[in-house]
């Protein structure tokens, strides 16, 4: 499971609740393919706690 | 190696004269140098100039009479009236760079000569030399990720089963089978690299001058037979199955595998994958091609290679893997610590502090009351290959900074919920930046 990570009123990047590992939007990291795939299976993310 | 430098060339005239007996019967004699016309020497019997091609004929180092010269003492003599070969030793401080061939400027050190990062498999900032289950996308070492189609079925540790190393090195990385199990034709299961861009754009792959590459490792396992393995670009639409043999098991082999570079697809040339190394614990056969070809397909091994995953408790280790430009396997790059650690970082870093009841501080302050943000900017000590992503779990004193990554560092920052003091600190949990490709 993900959650969208936020900082001053903006997505900065995701959480992976289960290591609680912040991925930054960015193309080339694996990390954010990973979510990006899981998006894309139909998945929705967690919103994000606070701004 | 018979010589050093360039193909030796034609040199200066040498005068030179061979003398024969003739026996009234011998019609072929065999001259002291090689020639490659009748017209590169003069043929005399008894003191009278023989016409070439009627009275001799020449092939290579041995010169033909039409009739045989009568018998005598040194009655028959051939000069020499061309330039020749040599071959010749350069005598101390003559040979330059210019004068090496490439496969031998890439032997005596010129930089980053092993694109393996961690081929030697010393570094193991993750794991500090303990097993783990090698799942999908995991790193039992630095720089070598398992991957895997299925769950629990390898272990995975820096010199696991404790076993000498080849001479020459001091570590390994070491895979158990945990099962028996029979791989479907879409599993996989490969050690593999993935060779930055910015690290491989030199060999020109995907043009017409695409250089040759020479993978080599030593290798130990409990099963024997030919194994597999490749090399993929990173959209794996370009492969290159290749196998080895091992011929006895538990015991360490070397293995170097040549492949001409890929003139066709797409490689990459910068901060992205560029080529991706696999070697082959188990591959299905619909992940399995015909070895030694370049194939429009992602194929992560040979087909018909040995699945180490199929048998109970099968080993299989290897260390000293180095992929080169040319077609030799050299010496083994053995870079120094430091700079092996450093060209980890750019994928991976921990700063998890692992000392017994050890904290790694990277900040302390104190805000009078709640509502504030507070925030701090950490550098990595190596820039990364892009913003990595950051695990960060255990922090001590009950603070959980949230980040915000970039190539050079990343900012922790906290919202303060109410006053008082406040450390950014790690405790016994992780701490870690990833970029891996």
């Amino acid at each position: 499971m993900y959650k969208i990570q936020m900082f001053e009123g903006q997505q900065v990047g995701i959480i992976r609740v289960a290591t609680n590992t912040y991925i930054p939007l960015v193309e080339g990291n694996t990390d954010y393919q990973a979510y990006l795939k899981w998006l894309a299976e139909g998945n929705t993310p967690l919103p994000a706690e606070n701004t | 190696m018979p010589y050093i430098g360039a193909t030796p060339t034609t040199q200066s005239f040498i005068s030179g004269t061979d003398y024969f007996n003739g026996t009234g019967s011998a019609t072929a004699f065999t001259l002291t140098r090689a020639v490659t016309s009748v017209n590169d020497i003069q043929a005399v019997v008894n003191n009278v100039v023989q016409v070439p091609n009627d009275a001799y004929t020449i092939s290579g180092t041995t010169i033909t009479f039409t009739s045989a010269p009568s018998a005598g003492t040194s009655n028959v003599y051939v000069r020499y009236l061309s330039t020749t070969t040599q071959a010749i030793t350069p005598s101390q401080g003559t040979v330059g760079w210019s004068q090496l061939n490439a496969d031998t400027q890439q032997d005596l050190g010129i930089s980053f000569k092993n694109r393996i990062i961690n081929g030697n498999m010393v570094i193991d900032q993750r794991n500090a030399g303990a097993s783990i289950t090698a799942n999908d996308d995991t790193y039992a070492l630095d720089r070598f990720k398992t991957a895997a189609s299925q769950s629990s079925k390898l272990t995975a540790q820096q010199n696991a089963g404790s076993v000498t190393p080849p001479v020459g090195f001091s570590r390994y990385l070491g895979y158990t089978s945990s099962s028996a199990y029979s791989i479907t034709s879409t599993d996989y299961f490969t050690i593999q690299q993935g060779i930055e861009g910015f690290n491989m754009a030199d060999l020109n792959w995907g043009t017409a001058n695409a250089k040759t590459v020479t993978l080599s490792f030593w290798v130990r396992s409990s099963l024997t037979g030919t194994f597999g393995g490749s090399l993929r670009n990173a959209s794996a639409d370009r492969s290159y199955p290749f196998t080895y043999t091992i011929n006895t098991a538990n015991t360490w082999e070397y293995e170097t595998i040549t492949i001409a570079g890929d003139t066709s697809g797409t490689w990459g040339a910068t901060n992205g994958g560029g080529i991706y190394l696999g070697i082959g614990l188990g591959v299905g056969s619909t992940l399995s091609g015909t070895a030694g070809a370049w194939a429009g397909s992602n194929f992560r091994s040979a087909t018909g290679a040995t699945s180490v995953v199929g048998t109970n408790g099968a080993t299989f280790y290897i260390t000293g893997v180095q992929l080169e430009v040319g077609t030799q396997a050299t010496t083994f790059d053995n870079r120094s610590y430091g700079t092996e650690l450093a060209l980890c970082e750019r994928y991976y870093q921990d700063f998890t502090d692992r000392t017994a009841n050890g904290y790694a501080g990277f900040f302390t302050g104190y805000v009078a009351s709640g509502g504030y943000n507070i925030s701090m900017y950490m550098t990595f000590p190596t820039a990364m290959r892009i913003a990595p992503a950051i695990t960060i779990s255990g922090w001590a004193g009950g603070i959980q900074p949230s980040p915000l990554s970039g190539t050079n560092g990343t900012a922790l920052y906290y919202a303060a919920g109410s006053g008082g003091l406040f450390t950014f600190r790690s405790g016994a949990g992780v701490f870690n930046a990833s970029a891996e490709l």
